[in-house]
């Protein structure tokens, strides 16, 4: 009964295990990083787009708040937005225009996946552990997993519920599927190539596949990690034309 | 029976489909080539298009040649400096007239100074930019006298290709506000067509100041109050609001109030009719899954004319319609009082890269309108893009007035 007892204080919740799973993806302090998206659609590259995000923690609601300059394509080059909570701005260097968009707008430019990056799921999302079990993860390794079943507690999340697998013996995300409300499988999201970034081994990359189109695949790099002065001052639409990265 | 088999079976086999799939595209990945992008401080593009067009009777057709250069450049140079320029070319050719034609467009070159995070002060020409609508920017009152050279009749072109001011400008941020001040000096009496003169006359020629304040209240409400004047003119106070009504819906509210002449007494030097006049734009833009954006906007200019007033002058002197519609050009204004726009883009139409854009202007008082496409394909460095205006309505209403019916303009940029 004691033994039993012991075992249940130790064993992590599963909103325990996401939130640690969270900070492997997140570093803990402000931060920036550049963000290289390579897209295929039936195997032959179709676009390929670069970022510099600069991202904060908010201190009320832990989700992050993200700058974010557009490196490449030269035609979108320099532009930027920035994303706080719902509150999204996009501004154009040219016409000098701080255009609101919506959730769905921001879904139609290729930053719409950095929402698989800097994202604290166990702010937003209830989880519950499904399952303990063995999946290959994106380096075609058998990983023993925490299988998750995360469901959305706020209503501005951009995905329904997921599913999680995160590796039970070191916390690493390998693998998600995100789902629409009306239980649309919308993309699979790998997680690899961990490696050493600001004190932590993180994924450095992420292999999203569609959900509705599987040939329709996103690789996302990430790159120049660094710890970035990042103020609050900063975080709203007047600072952004003024955001240069370094 | 046979439908719950397959339907079992398609069941059964799709975790397995999935790990193929899932398996085919982590080998595409593995094979994904390593990008090195780096942050560059310029921008430069160059653009050449052809334009033809179809003629109301009586005028002669203007069919054109353009080349454009234009480049944007943004530098650090040192702990805090920063130096901005932007410039655009435009030469072209009128094939009736045998014309040639070159307009420099000096849109930005300023330095700016960081001492602290929250902090910037500028100095230089700064093309500077308020408002929230689509169609019509009541609160963006450096518009007036900035176009040299009409690139497109896009909204989004006339904002870009246009002339900034020259001002000294401040702005103090914190946590969820600003306070920007500005003052812009008079500096030139009057504009020069000069093909490469900075043509400070046209932007400063009178003195003008400008005070804007922000504070963000929550995630949906970030309004911002603007309080602008110039030499001999009452202070006009500004207002710009969005919200978020649903995760695909945005709605905005654009705006300005003060006392002023109407437009027609300014242009035609009346009798001062000052009185205080509101000038409004308010819409929505509504995003579909389907990669399909609609905004929906209703404009209102309080200065403009009214049906009795704009009849009257249609059907008046030649001279003092002309001279009111070039005047009333110049501003940026609306020479009407009520007019609607609706704009819809459509990306990856059909196929990717491929994006179709459309807006229609409507002048609610005289029910002329302004239709143009656009078809737009992108590659890498490359847009070819397809334009058609049509401009529909009686003689002397705001878009039948037009000289050209139609107009077709194909473009080719190149982006370096």
């Amino acid at each position: 009964m004691l033994a039993l007892a012991g075992i249940a204080h130790t064993a992590p919740s599963a909103q325990d295990i996401l939130a640690a799973s969270d900070a492997i993806r997140n570093p803990g302090k402000p931060f920036g990083l550049t963000v290289t998206l390579l897209e295929y659609r039936n195997g032959k590259q179709s676009d390929s787009d670069a970022l510099t995000v600069y991202s904060k923690a908010d201190t009320n609601s832990g989700q992050f708040r993200s700058l974010i300059r557009f490196v490449a394509p030269a035609r979108d080059a320099n532009k930027l937005m920035l994303k706080n909570g719902n509150d999204l701005w996009f501004y154009d260097p040219s016409s000098k225009a701080s255009i609101r968009i919506s959730p769905q707008q921001r879904l139609l430019g290729q930053a719409a996946n950095g929402d698989v990056v800097t994202v604290n799921l166990a702010k937003d999302y209830k989880a519950d552990l499904l399952a303990e079990e063995d999946t290959q993860d994106g380096e075609r390794q058998l990983r023993h997993c925490y299988k998750l079943a995360l469901v959305a507690t706020s209503v501005d999340v951009t995905y329904h519920h997921i599913e999680m697998w995160i590796d039970t013996g070191n916390s690493r995300p390998v693998k998600a599927r995100f789902y629409s409300e009306s239980g649309h499988h919308l993309k699979t999201a790998y997680y690899r190539h961990y490696q050493t970034e600001l004190g932590v081994e993180r994924p450095t990359e992420t292999v999203i596949i569609d959900g509705l189109n599987p040939n329709w695949v996103t690789v996302m790099r990430y790159s120049n990690y660094a710890w970035r002065d990042v103020p609050d001052t900063w975080l709203q639409r007047d600072y952004l034309p003024r955001f240069k990265p370094e | 029976m046979v439908r719950a088999l397959a339907l079992t079976l398609l069941a059964a086999a799709g975790p397995a489909l999935a790990d193929d799939e899932d398996a085919a595209a982590l080998a595409l990945a593995d094979k994904a080539p390593t990008v090195a992008e780096h942050a560059r401080d310029w921008r430069v593009s160059m653009q050449a298009a052809a334009r033809e067009s179809g003629q109301r009777s009586g005028n002669a057709a203007d069919d054109a040649e353009f080349l454009a250069l234009d480049m944007h450049y943004d530098r650090t140079f040192a702990r805090n400096w920063r130096a901005v320029f932007a410039d655009r070319l435009d030469l072209s050719w009128q094939r009736r007239l045998s014309n040639e034609n070159t307009v420099n467009t000096l849109k930005d070159a300023y330095l700016s100074w960081q001492p602290q995070p929250d902090r910037i002060a500028d100095l230089g020409r700064i093309n500077t930019r308020y408002g929230v609508a689509s169609g019509y920017n009541p609160t963006d009152y450096f518009r007036a006298g900035a176009i040299r050279s009409i690139v497109s009749i896009d909204p989004a072109s006339l904002r870009e290709n246009r002339l900034g001011s020259v001002m000294l400008r401040g702005q103090t941020l914190w946590s969820d506000g600003s306070l920007t001040g500005l003052y812009s000096p008079k500096l030139a009496d009057r504009p020069n067509d000069g093909a490469f003169d900075p043509d400070v006359g046209a932007t400063n020629h009178k003195n003008r100041w400008l005070i804007a304040a922000s504070q963000r209240l929550s995630d949906s409400f970030n309004p911002q109050w603007l309080f602008s004047g110039e030499q001999g003119r009452a202070p006009q106070l500004g207002l710009n609001l969005t919200t978020l009504l649903n995760d695909a819906t945005v709605a905005y509210f654009e705006w300005s109030g003060g006392r002023s002449p109407s437009l027609v007494s300014q242009a035609l030097n009346r009798a001062d009719d000052t009185a205080f006049r509101n000038r409004l734009a308010s819409g929505l833009t509504y995003t579909t899954a389907s990669k399909l954006s609609l905004t929906l906007e209703y404009e209102f200019n309080g200065a403009g004319l009214d049906r009795d007033g704009w009849n009257a002058l249609r059907q008046g002197s030649p001279p003092a319609y002309l001279q009111y519609r070039t005047f009333v050009q110049t501003l940026q204004d609306l020479p009407t009082k009520q007019n609607a726009f609706l704009y819809v883009k459509w990306q990856d139409a059909f196929v990717i890269h491929f994006d179709l854009s459309a807006f229609e202007r409507f002048d609610v008082v005289d029910h002329s309108h302004l239709s143009w496409l656009e078809a737009r394909y992108h590659w890498n460095h490359v847009d070819l893009a397809w334009q058609w205006q049509l401009n529909s309505g009686d003689a002397g209403s705001q878009y039948g007035a037009l000289p050209q019916r139609q107009i077709w303009q194909a473009l080719i940029t190149y982006f370096f």
